[in-house]
Protein backbone atom coordinates (compact mmCIF):
# COMPACT_ATOMS: atom_id res chain seq x y z
CA UNK A 1 0.00 0.00 0.00
CA UNK A 2 2.80 2.40 0.99
CA UNK A 3 4.72 1.53 -2.17
CA UNK A 4 1.71 2.18 -4.38
CA UNK A 5 1.14 5.53 -2.69
CA UNK A 6 4.79 6.46 -3.18
CA UNK A 7 4.67 5.48 -6.85
CA UNK A 8 1.48 7.46 -7.52
CA UNK A 9 2.83 10.43 -5.55
CA UNK A 10 6.08 10.26 -7.54
CA UNK A 11 4.22 10.23 -10.87
CA UNK A 12 1.90 13.08 -9.95
CA UNK A 13 4.84 15.09 -8.57
CA UNK A 14 6.71 14.61 -11.86
CA UNK A 15 3.71 15.83 -13.89
CA UNK A 16 3.18 18.77 -11.52
CA UNK A 17 6.86 19.81 -11.66
CA UNK A 18 6.84 19.42 -15.44
CA UNK A 19 3.83 21.76 -15.68
CA UNK A 20 5.25 24.26 -13.18
CA UNK A 21 8.60 24.47 -15.00
CA UNK A 22 6.76 24.96 -18.30
CA UNK A 23 4.66 27.75 -16.79
CA UNK A 24 7.72 29.55 -15.41
CA UNK A 25 9.69 29.22 -18.66
CA UNK A 26 9.55 26.52 -21.36
CA UNK A 27 13.38 26.55 -21.49
CA UNK A 28 13.46 25.07 -17.98
CA UNK A 29 11.99 21.86 -19.42
CA UNK A 30 15.22 21.38 -21.33
CA UNK A 31 17.33 21.58 -18.17
CA UNK A 32 15.04 19.85 -15.66
CA UNK A 33 13.62 16.40 -16.32
CA UNK A 34 11.48 15.43 -13.28
CA UNK A 35 10.58 12.06 -14.85
CA UNK A 36 14.27 11.05 -14.79
CA UNK A 37 14.52 12.18 -11.15
CA UNK A 38 11.65 9.87 -10.20
CA UNK A 39 13.07 6.89 -12.14
CA UNK A 40 16.56 7.29 -10.67
CA UNK A 41 15.20 7.78 -7.17
CA UNK A 42 13.15 4.58 -7.30
CA UNK A 43 15.90 2.69 -9.12
CA UNK A 44 18.41 3.54 -6.38
CA UNK A 45 16.07 2.96 -3.46
CA UNK A 46 14.05 -0.04 -4.71
CA UNK A 47 16.52 -1.87 -6.98
CA UNK A 48 16.41 -2.84 -10.63
CA UNK A 49 12.98 -4.43 -11.17
CA UNK A 50 11.12 -1.60 -9.51
CA UNK A 51 13.38 0.90 -11.29
CA UNK A 52 12.60 -0.69 -14.67
CA UNK A 53 8.84 -0.63 -13.99
CA UNK A 54 9.01 3.01 -12.89
CA UNK A 55 11.09 3.75 -15.98
CA UNK A 56 8.40 2.22 -18.18
CA UNK A 57 5.59 4.16 -16.50
CA UNK A 58 7.42 7.50 -16.37
CA UNK A 59 8.82 7.14 -19.90
CA UNK A 60 5.44 6.35 -21.45
CA UNK A 61 3.86 9.17 -19.48
CA UNK A 62 6.52 11.57 -20.77
CA UNK A 63 6.02 10.26 -24.31
CA UNK A 64 2.27 10.84 -24.08
CA UNK A 65 2.93 14.50 -23.23
CA UNK A 66 5.14 14.90 -26.28
CA UNK A 67 4.75 14.87 -30.05
CA UNK A 68 6.88 12.12 -31.55
CA UNK A 69 7.30 8.36 -31.59
CA UNK A 70 5.50 6.92 -28.57
CA UNK A 71 7.71 4.48 -26.67
CA UNK A 72 11.19 5.94 -27.23
CA UNK A 73 11.25 7.73 -23.87
CA UNK A 74 9.72 4.64 -22.28
CA UNK A 75 12.48 2.41 -23.65
CA UNK A 76 15.34 4.66 -22.51
CA UNK A 77 13.85 5.24 -19.07
CA UNK A 78 13.22 1.50 -18.57
CA UNK A 79 16.91 0.87 -19.28
CA UNK A 80 17.83 3.79 -17.01
CA UNK A 81 15.75 2.48 -14.09
CA UNK A 82 17.05 -1.06 -14.52
CA UNK A 83 20.67 0.05 -14.95
CA UNK A 84 20.56 2.38 -11.95
CA UNK A 85 19.08 -0.33 -9.69
CA UNK A 86 21.34 -3.12 -10.91
CA UNK A 87 24.67 -1.26 -10.88
CA UNK A 88 23.98 0.47 -7.55
CA UNK A 89 23.60 -3.01 -6.02
CA UNK A 90 27.05 -4.04 -7.30
CA UNK A 91 29.04 -0.96 -6.33
CA UNK A 92 29.04 1.35 -3.33
CA UNK A 93 27.18 4.57 -4.10
CA UNK A 94 26.22 5.49 -0.55
CA UNK A 95 28.33 8.62 -0.05
CA UNK A 96 26.97 11.85 -1.55
CA UNK A 97 29.98 12.26 -3.85
CA UNK A 98 29.64 8.74 -5.24
CA UNK A 99 25.88 9.12 -5.61
CA UNK A 100 26.39 12.37 -7.51
CA UNK A 101 28.94 10.88 -9.94
CA UNK A 102 26.88 7.71 -10.44
CA UNK A 103 23.64 9.60 -11.15
CA UNK A 104 25.50 12.01 -13.44
CA UNK A 105 26.84 9.11 -15.51
CA UNK A 106 23.45 7.37 -15.63
CA UNK A 107 21.60 10.55 -16.64
CA UNK A 108 24.21 11.31 -19.32
CA UNK A 109 23.91 7.74 -20.62
CA UNK A 110 20.11 8.11 -20.82
CA UNK A 111 20.47 11.36 -22.78
CA UNK A 112 22.96 9.79 -25.21
CA UNK A 113 20.75 6.72 -25.74
CA UNK A 114 17.64 8.84 -26.25
CA UNK A 115 19.46 11.11 -28.70
CA UNK A 116 20.77 8.06 -30.57
CA UNK A 117 17.29 6.55 -30.92
CA UNK A 118 15.72 9.85 -31.97
CA UNK A 119 18.38 10.82 -34.48
CA UNK A 120 19.50 7.59 -36.06
CA UNK A 121 16.63 5.14 -35.74
CA UNK A 122 13.65 7.44 -36.23
CA UNK A 123 15.22 10.26 -38.22
CA UNK A 124 13.58 12.91 -36.03
CA UNK A 125 15.13 16.34 -35.61
CA UNK A 126 16.60 17.13 -32.23
CA UNK A 127 17.65 20.38 -30.67
CA UNK A 128 20.32 20.92 -28.04
CA UNK A 129 18.59 24.25 -27.20
CA UNK A 130 21.85 26.17 -27.37
CA UNK A 131 23.67 23.58 -25.27
CA UNK A 132 21.18 23.82 -22.39
CA UNK A 133 20.27 20.15 -22.73
CA UNK A 134 23.80 19.15 -21.69
CA UNK A 135 23.10 20.67 -18.28
CA UNK A 136 20.26 18.20 -17.79
CA UNK A 137 22.44 15.33 -16.41
CA UNK A 138 24.14 17.79 -14.04
CA UNK A 139 20.87 19.08 -12.58
CA UNK A 140 19.47 15.54 -12.45
CA UNK A 141 22.53 14.46 -10.45
CA UNK A 142 22.19 17.42 -8.05
CA UNK A 143 18.49 16.89 -7.40
CA UNK A 144 18.58 13.10 -7.06
CA UNK A 145 21.63 13.28 -4.74
CA UNK A 146 19.87 15.86 -2.55
CA UNK A 147 16.69 13.78 -2.53
CA UNK A 148 18.59 10.63 -1.51
CA UNK A 149 20.57 12.47 1.19
CA UNK A 150 17.32 13.86 2.53
CA UNK A 151 15.85 10.36 2.66
CA UNK A 152 18.99 8.90 4.26
CA UNK A 153 19.05 11.57 6.95
CA UNK A 154 15.37 10.85 7.53
CA UNK A 155 16.46 7.38 8.69
CA UNK A 156 15.09 5.34 5.82
CA UNK A 157 17.02 2.32 4.72
CA UNK A 158 18.82 2.40 1.38
CA UNK A 159 20.08 -0.88 -0.03
CA UNK B 1 13.23 -6.47 -17.95
CA UNK B 2 13.20 -8.08 -21.41
CA UNK B 3 9.41 -8.17 -21.25
CA UNK B 4 9.30 -4.41 -20.64
CA UNK B 5 11.74 -3.72 -23.48
CA UNK B 6 9.60 -5.96 -25.71
CA UNK B 7 6.48 -3.97 -24.75
CA UNK B 8 8.22 -0.71 -25.75
CA UNK B 9 9.39 -2.14 -29.06
CA UNK B 10 5.80 -3.30 -29.63
CA UNK B 11 4.51 0.22 -28.90
CA UNK B 12 7.01 1.72 -31.33
CA UNK B 13 6.25 -0.90 -34.01
CA UNK B 14 2.45 -0.60 -33.93
CA UNK B 15 2.73 3.09 -34.76
CA UNK B 16 4.32 2.40 -38.16
CA UNK B 17 1.20 1.27 -40.07
CA UNK B 18 -0.99 3.79 -38.22
CA UNK B 19 0.95 6.79 -39.56
CA UNK B 20 0.52 9.90 -37.38
CA UNK B 21 -2.47 8.50 -35.49
CA UNK B 22 -1.56 8.07 -31.80
CA UNK B 23 -1.79 4.66 -30.17
CA UNK B 24 -4.85 3.96 -28.00
CA UNK B 25 -2.60 3.65 -24.97
CA UNK B 26 -1.08 7.08 -25.69
CA UNK B 27 -4.59 8.55 -25.98
CA UNK B 28 -5.54 6.96 -22.64
CA UNK B 29 -2.43 8.24 -20.81
CA UNK B 30 -2.95 11.69 -22.36
CA UNK B 31 -6.59 11.75 -21.21
CA UNK B 32 -5.67 10.66 -17.66
CA UNK B 33 -2.71 12.95 -16.97
CA UNK B 34 -3.50 16.14 -18.87
CA UNK B 35 -6.23 17.06 -16.31
CA UNK B 36 -3.40 17.12 -13.71
CA UNK B 37 -1.56 19.59 -15.94
CA UNK B 38 -4.81 21.49 -16.40
CA UNK B 39 -5.26 21.79 -12.61
CA UNK B 40 -1.67 22.88 -11.95
CA UNK B 41 -1.73 25.37 -14.84
CA UNK B 42 -5.03 26.84 -13.59
CA UNK B 43 -3.61 27.16 -10.08
CA UNK B 44 -0.55 28.99 -11.40
CA UNK B 45 -2.68 31.19 -13.62
CA UNK B 46 -4.77 32.06 -10.55
CA UNK B 47 -1.64 32.98 -8.59
CA UNK B 48 -0.36 35.06 -11.49
CA UNK B 49 -3.72 36.84 -11.84
CA UNK B 50 -3.81 37.54 -8.09
CA UNK B 51 -0.29 38.99 -8.24
CA UNK B 52 -1.11 41.16 -11.23
CA UNK B 53 -4.49 42.30 -9.87
CA UNK B 54 -3.10 43.20 -6.47
CA UNK B 55 0.29 44.73 -7.21
CA UNK B 56 -0.45 46.33 -10.54
CA UNK B 57 -3.77 47.86 -9.54
CA UNK B 58 -2.32 51.36 -9.63
CA UNK B 59 -1.50 50.95 -13.31
CA UNK B 60 -5.11 50.10 -14.08
CA UNK B 61 -6.24 53.65 -14.82
CA UNK B 62 -3.38 54.27 -17.27
CA UNK B 63 -3.91 50.88 -18.92
CA UNK B 64 -7.64 51.53 -19.13
CA UNK B 65 -7.07 54.82 -20.95
CA UNK B 66 -4.63 53.17 -23.36
CA UNK B 67 -7.10 50.35 -24.05
CA UNK B 68 -9.95 52.81 -24.57
CA UNK B 69 -7.95 54.68 -27.18
CA UNK B 70 -6.89 51.39 -28.82
CA UNK B 71 -10.52 50.19 -28.88
CA UNK B 72 -11.54 53.48 -30.50
CA UNK B 73 -8.90 53.05 -33.19
CA UNK B 74 -9.90 49.43 -33.77
CA UNK B 75 -13.60 50.39 -34.02
CA UNK B 76 -12.73 52.97 -36.65
CA UNK B 77 -10.57 50.49 -38.51
CA UNK B 78 -13.31 47.88 -38.29
CA UNK B 79 -15.87 50.35 -39.66
CA UNK B 80 -13.58 51.35 -42.53
CA UNK B 81 -12.94 47.69 -43.39
CA UNK B 82 -16.67 46.89 -43.27
CA UNK B 83 -17.37 49.77 -45.63
CA UNK B 84 -14.65 48.57 -47.96
CA UNK B 85 -16.07 45.05 -47.89
CA UNK B 86 -19.56 46.35 -48.69
CA UNK B 87 -18.24 47.43 -52.07
CA UNK B 88 -17.42 43.83 -52.93
CA UNK B 89 -20.20 41.87 -51.25
CA UNK B 90 -23.76 42.32 -50.08
CA UNK B 91 -24.42 43.73 -46.58
CA UNK B 92 -26.25 40.61 -45.37
CA UNK B 93 -23.50 38.35 -46.59
CA UNK B 94 -20.88 40.41 -44.74
CA UNK B 95 -22.95 40.54 -41.53
CA UNK B 96 -23.28 36.75 -41.67
CA UNK B 97 -19.56 36.35 -42.29
CA UNK B 98 -18.58 38.62 -39.40
CA UNK B 99 -20.99 37.00 -36.93
CA UNK B 100 -19.67 33.55 -37.93
CA UNK B 101 -16.11 34.77 -37.40
CA UNK B 102 -16.81 36.22 -33.95
CA UNK B 103 -18.48 32.96 -32.84
CA UNK B 104 -15.71 30.80 -34.24
CA UNK B 105 -12.82 32.10 -32.13
CA UNK B 106 -12.18 29.98 -29.06
CA UNK B 107 -9.72 31.36 -26.52
CA UNK B 108 -7.66 28.59 -24.92
CA UNK B 109 -4.94 28.56 -22.26
CA UNK B 110 -1.65 26.74 -22.75
CA UNK B 111 -1.42 24.13 -19.97
CA UNK B 112 1.72 22.31 -21.03
CA UNK B 113 4.72 22.27 -23.31
CA UNK B 114 6.27 19.29 -25.08
CA UNK B 115 8.11 17.25 -22.47
CA UNK B 116 10.82 16.00 -24.83
CA UNK B 117 11.28 18.79 -27.39
CA UNK B 118 9.82 22.15 -26.40
CA UNK B 119 9.55 23.56 -29.92
CA UNK B 120 7.37 20.70 -31.15
CA UNK B 121 4.02 20.96 -29.41
CA UNK B 122 1.87 22.52 -26.68
CA UNK B 123 -1.23 21.36 -24.83
CA UNK B 124 -4.41 23.41 -24.54
CA UNK B 125 -7.20 23.41 -21.95
CA UNK B 126 -9.90 23.02 -24.62
CA UNK B 127 -10.84 19.77 -26.28
CA UNK B 128 -13.46 17.89 -28.25
CA UNK B 129 -16.20 18.93 -25.77
CA UNK B 130 -15.48 22.57 -26.68
CA UNK B 131 -15.66 21.86 -30.40
CA UNK B 132 -11.92 21.48 -30.99
CA UNK B 133 -10.82 18.88 -33.50
CA UNK B 134 -7.85 17.94 -35.67
CA UNK B 135 -6.36 20.49 -38.12
CA UNK B 136 -7.94 23.57 -36.53
CA UNK B 137 -5.75 26.66 -36.90
CA UNK B 138 -4.16 28.19 -33.78
CA UNK B 139 -3.01 31.82 -33.59
CA UNK B 140 -1.36 33.82 -30.80
CA UNK B 141 -2.69 37.02 -29.18
CA UNK B 142 -1.37 39.16 -32.03
CA UNK B 143 -2.97 36.90 -34.68
CA UNK B 144 0.34 35.33 -35.73
CA UNK B 145 0.38 31.70 -36.77
CA UNK B 146 1.26 29.23 -33.98
CA UNK B 147 0.29 25.87 -35.45
CA UNK B 148 -2.57 23.41 -35.85
CA UNK B 149 -4.45 20.98 -33.63
CA UNK B 150 -3.22 17.39 -33.91
CA UNK B 151 -4.16 14.10 -32.25
CA UNK B 152 -4.67 13.21 -29.43
CA UNK B 153 -7.66 15.44 -28.66
CA UNK B 154 -9.37 14.46 -25.41
CA UNK B 155 -12.70 15.85 -24.22
CA UNK B 156 -11.12 18.78 -22.36
CA UNK B 157 -7.54 18.98 -23.69
CA UNK B 158 -5.91 19.10 -27.10
CA UNK B 159 -2.41 19.05 -28.54
CA UNK B 160 -1.11 21.63 -31.00
CA UNK B 161 1.74 20.99 -33.42
CA UNK B 162 3.86 24.17 -33.55
CA UNK B 163 5.13 25.48 -36.88
CA UNK B 164 8.66 25.09 -35.44
CA UNK B 165 8.23 21.30 -35.24
CA UNK B 166 10.56 19.50 -37.65
CA UNK B 167 7.66 17.55 -39.15
CA UNK B 168 5.38 20.54 -39.73
CA UNK B 169 4.82 22.08 -43.15
CA UNK B 170 3.06 25.34 -44.02
CA UNK B 171 2.38 26.71 -47.51
CA UNK B 172 3.66 30.32 -47.50
CA UNK B 173 4.52 33.25 -49.74
CA UNK B 174 6.78 36.27 -49.34
CA UNK B 175 5.13 39.66 -48.81
CA UNK B 176 6.67 41.73 -51.63
CA UNK B 177 6.86 39.52 -54.74
CA UNK B 178 4.63 36.67 -53.51
CA UNK B 179 7.30 34.00 -53.99
CA UNK B 180 5.69 30.71 -52.99
CA UNK B 181 7.48 28.14 -50.80
CA UNK B 182 7.02 25.64 -47.99
CA UNK B 183 7.90 26.51 -44.43
CA UNK B 184 9.26 23.71 -42.28
CA UNK B 185 10.26 23.87 -38.62
CA UNK B 186 13.87 23.22 -37.65
CA UNK B 187 12.95 21.93 -34.14
CA UNK B 188 15.20 24.66 -32.70
CA UNK B 189 12.70 27.52 -32.57
CA UNK B 190 13.17 28.72 -36.16
CA UNK B 191 11.72 27.70 -39.53
CA UNK B 192 13.27 26.96 -42.93
CA UNK B 193 11.70 28.34 -46.11
CA UNK B 194 12.18 25.57 -48.66
CA UNK B 195 12.16 25.17 -52.41
CA UNK B 196 13.22 28.70 -53.36
CA UNK B 197 15.64 28.23 -56.26
CA UNK B 198 19.02 29.90 -55.87
CA UNK B 199 18.55 32.00 -59.02
CA UNK B 200 15.58 33.75 -57.38
CA UNK B 201 16.53 37.30 -56.35
CA UNK B 202 13.09 38.43 -55.21
CA UNK B 203 13.34 37.21 -51.61
CA UNK B 204 15.17 39.50 -49.19
CA UNK B 205 16.24 39.46 -45.53
CA UNK B 206 13.67 41.09 -43.24
CA UNK B 207 10.75 40.35 -45.55
CA UNK B 208 7.49 39.16 -44.01
CA UNK B 209 6.23 35.63 -44.69
CA UNK B 210 2.49 34.90 -44.83
CA UNK B 211 0.45 31.72 -45.29
CA UNK B 212 -0.55 30.97 -48.88
CA UNK B 213 -3.47 28.64 -48.15
CA UNK B 214 -2.13 26.17 -50.72
CA UNK B 215 -1.49 23.47 -48.11
CA UNK B 216 -5.21 22.91 -47.58
CA UNK B 217 -5.01 23.50 -43.81
CA UNK B 218 -4.09 27.12 -43.11
CA UNK B 219 -6.07 30.05 -44.55
CA UNK B 220 -4.31 32.56 -46.79
CA UNK B 221 -2.72 35.78 -45.48
CA UNK B 222 -1.92 34.90 -41.86
CA UNK B 223 1.43 36.46 -40.76
CA UNK B 224 3.96 33.75 -39.90
CA UNK B 225 7.36 35.38 -39.46
CA UNK B 226 10.21 37.34 -40.96
CA UNK B 227 13.22 36.20 -43.01
CA UNK B 228 16.29 36.11 -40.78
CA UNK B 229 19.00 34.98 -43.18
CA UNK B 230 19.50 33.77 -46.74
CA UNK B 231 22.37 31.54 -47.80
CA UNK B 232 22.92 30.62 -51.45
CA UNK B 233 24.89 27.36 -51.54
CA UNK B 234 27.10 26.61 -54.49
CA UNK B 235 26.23 22.96 -54.82
CA UNK B 236 22.54 22.91 -53.85
CA UNK B 237 19.66 23.87 -56.15
CA UNK B 238 17.71 25.76 -53.48
CA UNK B 239 18.51 28.68 -51.18
CA UNK B 240 18.78 28.09 -47.45
CA UNK B 241 16.36 30.61 -45.95
CA UNK B 242 15.88 30.85 -42.17
CA UNK B 243 12.64 32.41 -40.94
CA UNK B 244 12.11 33.74 -37.41
CA UNK B 245 8.50 32.97 -36.41
CA UNK B 246 6.52 35.84 -34.88
CA UNK B 247 5.08 33.83 -32.00
CA UNK B 248 7.09 33.73 -28.78
CA UNK B 249 7.02 30.41 -26.93
CA UNK B 250 7.69 32.04 -23.55
CA UNK B 251 4.77 34.45 -24.06
CA UNK B 252 2.29 31.81 -25.12
CA UNK B 253 -0.17 31.91 -22.21
CA UNK B 254 -3.31 32.14 -24.29
CA UNK B 255 -4.05 31.30 -27.91
CA UNK B 256 -7.01 31.56 -30.28
CA UNK B 257 -8.35 28.39 -31.88
CA UNK B 258 -10.49 28.86 -34.99
CA UNK B 259 -13.33 26.37 -34.79
CA UNK B 260 -14.44 26.96 -38.39
CA UNK B 261 -12.52 26.40 -41.57
CA UNK B 262 -11.27 29.90 -42.35
CA UNK B 263 -10.80 28.97 -45.99
CA UNK B 264 -14.57 28.59 -46.33
CA UNK B 265 -15.04 32.19 -45.19
CA UNK B 266 -12.48 33.79 -47.48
Amino acid sequence: MRRSTEVIAGLILAVVLQTVFGKISPSLLVVFNPFSWVVLYFGLTRQEVFGAVMGTVCGLLQDSLSLGVFGVGGLTKTLLGFGAGYISRKINVLSPGRTFVFVLIMAAAELVLWKFLVLFLFGERWSAAGGLVFLQPLFTAVFVTLLLQFKRKGGAEIP
Amino acid sequence: MFGLVFVHLLFISIQVPRGDEPAYFERAVFAVFTPVQHGVASFFQGLKDFWQNYFYFRDLRRQNRALESEALKLRQENLALKNMLLKFRGAEEIQGLLSTLSRSVLVASVIGFDSNRIYNSIELNKGAADGVHKDMVVLDRKAHLVGRVVEPVSSKQARVQLITDGDSGVGVYSERFRVIGILQGDAKGKCILKYIVKTNREVTVGEEILTSGLDGIYPSGVPVGRILSIVTPETDLFKKIVVEPYFDLSDLDQVAVFTVDLRDLS
